[in-house]
Parts: structure tokens; C-alpha cells; sequence
């Protein structure tokens, strides 16, 4: 028996008016081991928050199963799922206070009689201290700043003691400066407290800093499920690799393949080699991902690629440039430190590129 | 500014304060063989609490816009519950608040002489129970009492309720509903602790409209109620056509004037006291 | 997910309420068609009878038309001192604003046999003599709140920035009356009018004292009701359901269809 959430072949159609309908999730599998931290990643109308809402109930799946624990649980009732929600827009109740929100989950009926009353009041204290809100326990939320009221949101759903917990953008209404608070926050939520996070977003900074695993979404499916570093350094379709961090993808053909490395030639003649082992057809297309980390820049002669600089940012942490490359094969973006030797627009300079971090990936 | 305000003050001033204060200044006076005699009396004002059946009315009046105002909110809830959380397609809602605005526009008059043929003697109320053998002799309770008053004037403004109440309802966020059930809430409970208490503010906002036009009613009196359900509109129409007491219907007037006040600031409290910041 | 509770359970509830608006129609219009001069069961047959003595009774028709015009008139003075009204309620801050409100929500809780009482002894002061155009000043007063408050509402909704961002543009207050406030209050002044109209056509409180020797429908069903009721009565009901139902319809589309554009072009 698998313990954790299973999905197996989920899917999920809207009909539109005169029988036009689209799947919104399109045959989703997916295993998200008890405790990990997952997050599911991707643009609007991919399908993330159409597969968290089935997890929770609020969706009925139109086929596949949902797993939890081995135990189907497609069918069952949400009142009855006991996986906690935090919602993009808090979803706080605004007829009562911060700790009767935070309270609500003990009082249902279904709870009555496991917590006394006295038992309960130390516990929406102790769950209030959690989340830096102690002193704020009589407050109403419309007088709470968006971070207070998503942390009532947490506690409130922390309360009952879920194995699960479920996030929908729930930093997605907040501001840069507090986004990146509430995620240091919920990394240590999750490390304390040792649960099930499913966490929706289409920001991939905040995929990339808390995730275990995470899956990339797009049109319904999955297109990669694996840890941030996989998926960052080793993305298997062109759609990963250009929706995940700087990355420019300049088409290529194989020149040699092997254990101990591969060779690829550009569409202006020069070659790069990459370090990673690769079984692939001589003459075969693929996309070479470059990435602005990766490159360096140089004067001509000393690198394997040659191009263009057309234009340079200053950055602040770095100097960003775009180069356009010999012969028209392609663009691609170099950060380079700002003490290093500064290019203006319309030096010619040689690249290098780091062969333990190119990655090629498959199809034209 | 001047350009925007002049008239309106202007309006206001001649066809509101300027007829009040005569108001004031008849019921300082009294009437001599049917004629007018000022005065600078308060004479007039201590009758009405004194003297029958003034203060007594006012407050038959007052109950029984109270108990419309009361049974029309929760007559209306459901219906407007179902179509702010029951109805997904938007055309379905568009029809079902159709349905609502129609008895709600057709004539006053007519709705209230609705249920006088309803509740007849020889109704269509009667007509039925006899017919089904429940009851030989016409059952003349139906009609000619408060009761008859109470619910011809709760099916008159039951409509205006079900939208106050509906307006209210269609504000709260699908995702206080989820929430409520992701925490394990069931139906009974997210009703008595969420959306119930959230549609307070539409009830009470609706209920002060329907308490003051069900108090001030006089066509229902008539029509449906008996010789004991006179309302205070009706004293005074009684005061100026047949007694010809304007001083008396005046300070009548002012009184009821001084409780309206009274209610417009008791409505701004109130919804400051129950607002919900959704 | 919106939906929560014991779904039939609430619909049959709110079908009962359905049927607690309705029955009461449906018994004035089944009987309007009925073959007898007294309204009740038995159902003896089905007549147009009482639709064509309605049609020929004069008293009835000239009511129908001075209604007509004191709705009209209604209408016209809510825009032309509402419309201000509501402006300078947005706009501006002055002395007085505060009971310059409550005077203005005054008729609307207050029985209107009050006002009707207020005006009539100003009329009577002023020895004006009652006509339709009396009932016309009353009711517009009463009524003119019904336009400030849904007009103001709009203002509150739209806020300042597209006044200012006119005004920065060059334009004087005609301008940004004529460009930027009207458009902008349209749709709610259009409801406000329409509402005001329905409202006047059916008005009796007010109406009740200022009425002089002509009669509005209201007055005049008033005075058959009280006398006698003949199945001409429920005809005329009938009548006055099946219009208000037209006017209502056109104006829900109509409003919508404004607030659908309205939103599109935001």
C-alpha cells in the first residue's frame, strides 16, 4: 500500500454552450508521498487548480481516481475529506473573530466532544502563537493586513491536525516583500509540523525555494514531475525548459553521441560539447538549452560560440546581456558579474559555455 | 457647486420644510364649528398620548409593521437563498428574479384585493375547505382581523424582501462556502454560522423599509381588516375628511415625522452595529 | 461549489414561496375571465365579457391617462432636481449635508398620508387649488429619493478619477457633465426612472389627499373597490399585471443589456 495522495489518469471536462466543452485536466497521474511538500506549477488554465479543487472535493472528476492511502476517495463528500484548505483570497469568515475562525474547525459537529472548551481555547492560542497572531485573537479580519489574514488562514487550517494541506495561490494576493516572508514561513510550517503540503502557483521562484518535488503543468497535463534541481537542470521537453528560469533554446543537430559526452553543431557551423551521456541518432534535431548562468562572455577567438552583443542591462546583482548569435542561429540572454570587463551594444564576443550544464532536449 | 445644490435645496425646501413647519404651526392651534383657530398650544401633542385611541393605534400600527416586516424575511429567505446559492446558469437566475420583481410591480390595490377574494366568506379559501367536506359552514376568520392585515401586507412586500435579502446573499464569496465545508461544516451549520448571520445587514436594510411602509399602510385596513384593525393612516384620513380636527391630525403627523427621524438614525446605527465587511 | 444545504429540501421551499406570490395573480386573472357577476367559485365559464365593459367604462380610461401624465411629470421632476441632488451629494462637502440627507430619505420612511397631510396644508395656505398637478408635485417629492439615491450609489461606484482625469484634460463642468458624469450615471438613472414611473402609476398614499376632481387609476379602482367589487375590477387588474410584466421585462433587458456594455468597454 502507497501511503499519500495517488491520482491515477484524472480528468476533468467543462462543456461550453452547443456542445463545446474543453478538458481542463487531461489525464493526470501523479504519486505525492506523505509529508513532501508538492507543488503544482503552471500559466493560468493549466489545469493546477482544477486538479487541487478535485483533491479537496470540490470538484467532481469526470474520470480517473483519487487515492489516499490506498483508500479511493473520489467519491467521498469534502466535508468528510478532512484536507485542509488555504485559499487565495483567505476565505476568512467576516461575521466572526480571528479565533472563532480559527476555532471553526474544532466546533462542526462532527468534532463535538473531542476537544473541551478549555482544551480548545489553549489550542486556537497555541495554533495563533504558531503563526505570529497571539495578540491579534479578538481582531475581525477586515482589520488585518493580507499576511495577517493569511496566516489566520493557516492556523485555521492547521487546527484539526489534517495529514493534508492544500494550497490555492495562497500568496498570490500578497506583496513581493511579504511573498517572500510567508514562504519562509511556510517552509518552516511544513518542516515542524510534518504534513502533506499540495501548493498551486504559477510563480516558479516560489515553486523552486520550498518544493520537494514539483510538477510543471500545461493544457491539462503533466509535462515534468521531478525535484526543483531536475526540473531546473534537466527538463525533458522545450516547454519545461523555457518556462522554468532564464533559459533560450537555439536549434541544433547531433554531431556525436555517447557515455562520454555529446557534440552538437548549431545552425552556423560551430559545435558545442555537453559532458552529460546521451544515446541519441547522429544528425538528429534537438534544442540546446542555454542558460544566462551558464554562458560566459569573452573576447573573440576564446570561446566555442560567436555573436553579437545588441543590448546590455544593468541588473544590480549582475550585468545582463543579449547576444545575438553568429550567423543567425539564435538569441540568448549572459549574466555576467559586474566587475568583469563591461561590452556595449555592438561588441563582438565569444561565448563559452559551461559543458556540465548545457542540456539539450528532444524535437524540432 | 451652488449649480447642483441651489435646486434640489431649493425643492426641498419649499415642498418638504416649508409644509412641516405649517404642519407645526396647525397643530399648535385648534378648530372652532369646523374652523381653524391658531394657537400656541401643546395641547394637541399631549392628546395623542392621552387621549384614545391615539397612542394606542400607533402602536397597533407599529406591531403590526413589525410582525410584516418579521414574516416577510423569513418568508422571502429561502427564495432568495435558492437563487443566490441554488441557480448555476445566469439565465435561470435571470428568470427567477423576474419572477420575483412581477407581483412585486403589479398594482398595490389589486394584490391587496387579491386576498380579500381569498379569504372571503365565500372566498376561494372557504369554497375549497367546504368543498372538501372540512368544513359545512363558511370559516369567516380568514378575513376582517389582523391576521388578514398581517398577511395581506406580508405578501405585498414579501418581493421587496426576497431582493434586499438576495442582494446580500449574492455578495458572500463562494469560497466562505468551500471553506466552510473543507473545514467540515455541514449545511445546518454553515447556514446558522456564516450565511445567516452574513445576511442580517440585508434583512434589517429591507426589514426598515418594509416596518414603515407596512405602519403607515391604509388600503389593507380597508379592505381586508375588521372594524378593530384601524392603522393610524387611517385615523388621520378619518381626523381631516370627517371630523375636520386638522390640528389633531397634525400633531398626529409631527409625532409620527419625530419617530421617522428616529428610525433613519436607529437604520444608520443599526447597519454600522451589523455590517459585514465582506 | 456553491451550493450547500439539502438541495430539494430548499428548492420545494422555495417553490412554496413561488406559489404564496403567485396564487394570489392567478386567482384575479382565472376569475376576470369568469361568467359571473360575482367573483368566486364556482368557475362558470370562460367570458371577455368584463374586458369589454372595462374598455367602455370612461371613468376607468380617463384615469388611465391622468395617471399616465402625473407619472410622467413624476419623472421629470426626479431628474431634473434629483440628478443635481445626488451630484452635489457626491461631490461636494457643505454645511447642512448631513440633514440635507435624512430630509431627502424622509418620504420614504414616513407613511405617505404624512407628506400628503404636509402638502395639503401648504396647498390649502396657498388656497392652490387640487388638481392633477398637485398629486404631481406630492408624489414627486416623495419619490424624488428613488432617483438621488440610486444615482449617488453610481457616483460613490465610479469614483473620482475619471472626473479628474477630465478636468486635467482641459475639460469645464459642462464638459465633464455632458461627457463623463451622464454616460457614466446612465444606466442607473434610466432604472431610477423607470422604477419612479411604476411606482407613481400605482401610488395611493399621497395621491390620497392631494387628489382634486380628476382621478388617477389607483383612486378610481380605490373607489370601486370600496363600493362594490365587480369582476370589471379584476379585469382591469389583469390588465394592469400583463402591462407591468411587458414594462418590466423591457426594462430588466434593457438595463442589462446596458450594464453587459457598460462592463465591456471597462
Amino acid at each position: 500500500m502507497t501511503t499519500g495522495i495517488e491520482l491515477r489518469d484524472l480528468r476533468k471536462r467543462y462543456e461550453g454552450h452547443g456542445g463545446a466543452g474543453s478538458w481542463a485536466v487531461d489525464g493526470v497521474d501523479m504519486q505525492i508521498g506523505r509529508g513532501q511538500f508538492v507543488t503544482l506549477l503552471g500559466p493560468s488554465g493549466c489545469g493546477k487548480t482544477t486538479t487541487l479543487r478535485m483533491i479537496a472535493g470540490f470538484e467532481v472528476p469526470t474520470s480517473g481516481q483519487i487515492l489516499r492511502d490506498g483508500v479511493d476517495i473520489t467519491d467521498q463528500p469534502v466535508t468528510d475529506r478532512e484536507m485542509r484548505m488555504v485559499f487565495q483570497d483567505f476565505a476568512l469568515f467576516p461575521n466572526m473573530t480571528v479565533a472563532e475562525n480559527v476555532a471553526f474547525g474544532l466546533k462542526t459537529r462532527r468534532m463535538k466532544g473531542r476537544f473541551g472548551a478549555a482544551e480548545m481555547r489553549r489550542r486556537v492560542g497555541e495554533y495563533l502563537d504558531l503563526v505570529h497572531l497571539g495578540t491579534h485573537a479578538d481582531k475581525r479580519p477586515h482589520q488585518l493586513s493580507g499576511g495577517q489574514k493569511q496566516r489566520v488562514s493557516l492556523a485555521r487550517a492547521l487546527i484539526t491536525d489534517p495529514d493534508v494541506v492544500l494550497f490555492d495561490e495562497p500568496l498570490g494576493s500578497l506583496d513581493a516583500h511579504l511573498r517572500k516572508v510567508m514562504q519562509i514561513e511556510l517552509i518552516r510550517l511544513h518542516r515542524e509540523l510534518n504534513k502533506t503540503f499540495i501548493y498551486v502557483t504559477h510563480d516558479q521562484d516560489e515553486a523552486m525555494a520550498m518544493s520537494d518535488a514539483i510538477a510543471v503543468m500545461n493544457g491539462g497535463k503533466v509535462q515534468q514531475f521531478g525535484t526543483p534541481r531536475e526540473i531546473y537542470d534537466r527538463p525533458t521537453s522545450r516547454y519545461v525548459a523555457g518556462f522554468i528560469g532564464h533559459a533560450h533554446i537555439v536549434e541544433a543537430s547531433v554531431v556525436e553521441s555517447g557515455a562520454s559526452g555529446l557534440s552538437v553543431r548549431l545552425g552556423n557551423g560551430e559545435v558545442v560539447r555537453l559532458d552529460a551521456p546521451a544515446s541519441l541518432q547522429r544528425g538528429e534535431a534537438v534544442g540546446l538549452m542555454l542558460r544566462a548562468e551558464d554562458l560566459s562572455l569573452a573576447k573573440p577567438g576564446d570561446g566555442e560560440l560567436h555573436g553579437k552583443v545588441s543590448d546590455s542591462l544593468y541588473r544590480g546583482e549582475y550585468i545582463e546581456y543579449v547576444v545575438d548569435l553568429k550567423g543567425g542561429a539564435g538569441t540568448v540572454h549572459v549574466h555576467e558579474p559586474t566587475h568583469a570587463a563591461p561590452f556595449a551594444h555592438g561588441d563582438d564576443v565569444a561565448l563559452k559555455v559551461n559543458p556540465a550544464k548545457a542540456h539539450v532536449v528532444g524535437g524540432a | 457647486m451652488l449649480l447642483w445644490l441651489l435646486p434640489p435645496v431649493a425643492w426641498f425646501s419649499v415642498f418638504i420644510l416649508v409644509p412641516y413647519a405649517m404642519l407645526f404651526w396647525y397643530s399648535l392651534g385648534h378648530t372652532e364649528d369646523m374652523r381653524f383657530v391658531p394657537g400656541l398650544s401643546l395641547a394637541n401633542f399631549a392628546r395623542v398620548f392621552t387621549d384614545e385611541p391615539y397612542l394606542g393605534v400607533i402602536l397597533k400600527s407599529a406591531r403590526i409593521g413589525l410582525m410584516t416586516a418579521i414574516l416577510s424575511a423569513i418568508v422571502a429567505w429561502p427564495l432568495a437563498f435558492v437563487i443566490a446559492f441554488h441557480t448555476r446558469s445566469a439565465s435561470v437566475k435571470f428568470a427567477l428574479y423576474l419572477l420575483v420583481i412581477v407581483p412585486w410591480w403589479a398594482s398595490y390595490l389589486v394584490k391587496a384585493y387579491a386576498w380579500k377574494t381569498i379569504l372571503g366568506t365565500n372566498g376561494i379559501l372557504n369554497a375549497t375547505l367546504q368543498g372538501l367536506g372540512f368544513t359545512d359552514e363558511p370559516v369567516r376568520l380568514f378575513l376582517y382581523n389582523e391576521f388578514s392585515v398581517v398577511l395581506t401586507l406580508t405578501y405585498i412586500f414579501t418581493p421587496f424582501a426576497v431582493l434586499s435579502i438576495y442582494a446580500q446573499l449574492e455578495r458572500i464569496p463562494t469560497s466562505l462556502v468551500e471553506a466552510a465545508k473543507n473545514l467540515g461544516a455541514g449545511g445546518w451549520e454553515i447556514f446558522w454560522r456564516i450565511v445567516l448571520p452574513i445576511s442580517v445587514p440585508g434583512i434589517i436594510a429591507g426589514g426598515i423599509i418594509t416596518f414603515s411602509l407596512a405602519f403607515g399602510d391604509f388600503v389593507a385596513p380597508v379592505l381586508v381588516g375588521g372594524s378593530d384593525s384601524v392603522m393610524i393612516s387611517n385615523i388621520v384620513i378619518n381626523l381631516l375628511g370627517v371630523a375636520f380636527d386638522w390640528p389633531m391630525a397634525a400633531a398626529i403627523g409631527l409625532v409620527i415625522i419625530t419617530l421617522g427621524l428616529g428610525l433613519i438614525s436607529l437604520t444608520g446605527w443599526l447597519e454600522e452595529k451589523t455590517k459585514v465587511r465582506l | 461549489m456553491r451550493a450547500f444545504g439539502n438541495r430539494p429540501f430548499v428548492l420545494s421551499l422555495a417553490s412554496l414561496v413561488l406559489f404564496f406570490l403567485y396564487a394570489p395573480l392567478l386567482v384575479i386573472v382565472v376569475f376576470s375571465f369568469n361568467d359571473s357577476s360575482y367573483t368566486g367559485l364556482p368557475f362558470n365559464g370562460f367570458t371577455l365579457h368584463w374586458y369589454a365593459d372595462l374598455l367602455s367604462n370612461r371613468q376607468i380610461m380617463g384615469s388611465i391617462w391622468n395617471s399616465v401624465y402625473v407619472a410622467v411629470g413624476v419623472v421629470i421632476l426626479s431628474v431634473v432636481f434629483g440628478l443635481p441632488a445626488a451630484i452635489a451629494l457626491d461631490r461636494y462637502e457643505f454645511p447642512g449635508k448631513g440633514i440635507f440627507r435624512r430630509i431627502v430619505m424622509l418620504p420614504i420612511v414616513l407613511p405617505g398620508i404624512i407628506t400628503g397631510v404636509a402638502l395639503l396644508s401648504f396647498y390649502l395656505t396657498l388656497n392652490l387649488k387640487l388638481s392633477l398637478h398637485t398629486i404631481m408635485l406630492g408624489q414627486g417629492t416623495a419619490l424624488m429619493c428613488i432617483t438621488i439615491t440610486e444615482v449617488f450609489a453610481r457616483l460613490q461606484q465610479m469614483g473620482k478619477s475619471q472626473t479628474e482625469a477630465a478636468v486635467n484634460l482641459g475639460a469645464n463642468d459642462w464638459e465633464v457633465f455632458r461627457h463623463v458624469t451622464l454616460p457614466g450615471v446612465r444606466s442607473s438613472l434610466f432604472g431610477a426612472m423607470l422604477i419612479s414611473f411604476s411606482i407613481s402609476f400605482d401610488e395611493i398614499a399621497v395621491t390620497f389627499l392631494l387628489t382634486g376632481r380628476e382621478n388617477t387609476l389607483p383612486m378610481t379602482l380605490w373607489s370601486l373597490l370600496r363600493r362594490e367589487v365587480t369582476p370589471e375590477v379584476n379585469a382591469a387588474a389583469t390588465l394592469i399585471i400583463a402591462v407591468s410584466v411587458v414594462l418590466i421585462v423591457i426594462g430588466m433587458y434593457a438595463s442589462r443589456g446596458k450594464g453587459a456594455a457598460g462592463s465591456e468597454g471597462r
